[in-house]
């Protein structure tokens, strides 16, 4: 079934056409959102209400921008009120459940490879490191970086998405490496891993 | 080169997006440098974390799941869709209705009722005459005793 079939399908809708949908567009919403918020089973839960929201506004998208467009649009959007939410309740949440959660993420990441501890530990060392400069990150250049870096798109791709010129978008992407080698060369220093 | 030098642009050779020159100078100098040839493959590595995350396992329960919970808020999304509508329906006659028994209140209290007046004007002649001692005993009358 091709885009333009699907999306008249769905906004007669055809049930089918949705599981076909979610079936093409999962991997990259999922993506999308957990380029964001670095955690799979946030992502999936913001990637299901993006899909909830396709399923409810179908008739609202107009055919002069591309599905995967809307749909990226939606995911950076759903994963920045989340961010912000979360920020919120965090305030609300205890130390202890900091403190829980803080250890029970640190024994899950051991415990995924008993094999090679050592390694998946300085490895999850580092992503840590890496998530905490590109969540430092101002929010735009956040959301950039991530489109280019996760989901590989283009730089006149971004700029559709973030409804930005290309340069806009060019120099986004240059301030944010930029930051987070700086980010990353502080780490160093300090010896953080 | 300068190792400050190749700090601010190490990202860019390791993604290699410097221009052909550049990109020999910092080869040159990461091959002189120990300690910023130790900082680039840290760097590198940091940075591969990206490929790796880069495409995360699909669930396979991935629609089931969205199913189940489009099913489970199908009663909220008819409550929803109602609820606006009734509001917006509701909510001007209510003020309409407010609006016209405010004025009506109005009109009624500031309305002269001169049947009353009248009646309270005769009670308050009546005991001003009660009181009144100057008609009974005139001060005259006292002077002149």
């Amino acid at each position: 079934m091709s885009e333009t079939e699907i999306i008249r399908k769905l906004q007669q809708g055809n049930e089918q056409a949705f599981k076909e949908l979610v079936e093409n567009y999962q991997k990259l919403v999922v993506n999308t959102c957990f380029g964001m918020v670095h955690n799979i089973e946030d992502a999936e839960d913001i990637a299901q209400e993006v899909f909830i929201e396709v399923f409810r506004s179908i008739h609202k998208f107009r055919a002069d921008s591309k599905l995967s467009t809307w749909l990226y649009r939606m995911s950076v959007n759903r994963s920045l009120n989340f961010i912000r939410d979360n920020k919120r309740s965090k305030w609300f949440q205890s130390f202890e459940d900091s403190v829980q959660s803080k250890n029970a993420v640190h024994e899950n990441l051991i415990n995924k490879n008993t094999d090679h501890p050592g390694f998946e530990l300085e490895n999850s060392q580092r992503a840590k490191l890496l998530h905490e400069a590109i969540d430092s990150l101002p929010q735009n250049q956040k959301v950039a970086f991530t489109l280019s870096k996760y989901e590989e798109l283009s730089y006149q791709e971004i700029s559709g998405v973030m409804e930005l010129s290309v340069s806009s978008v060019e120099s986004l992407i240059h301030r944010a490496k930029k930051n987070l080698q700086k980010k990353l060369y502080v780490c160093y220093k300090k010896r953080c891993i | 080169m300068k190792c400050k030098t190749l700090h601010k642009d190490l990202i860019f050779f390791l993604e290699k997006e410097l221009p052909e020159k550049e990109m020999e100078l910092v080869k040159t100098h990461l091959a002189e440098c120990s300690n910023c040839a130790l900082f680039a493959e840290e760097m590198k590595k940091t940075l591969g974390i990206l490929e790796a995350e880069r495409s995360p396992a699909v669930n396979p329960f991935f629609y089931t799941r969205l199913k189940a919970k489009i099913e489970n808020r199908e009663p909220e999304i008819k409550q929803v869709f109602w609820k606006p509508e009734l509001v917006r329906v509701l909510q001007p006659v209510l003020f309409s209705v407010l609006l016209i028994l405010g004025i009506y209140t109005g009109i009624k209290i500031g309305q002269p009722t001169p049947a009353q007046m009248i009646s309270v004007n005769a009670a308050d002649q009546e005991i001003i005459s009660f009181l009144n001692e100057m008609d009974s005993e005139p001060i005259e009358g006292f002077l002149m005793e």
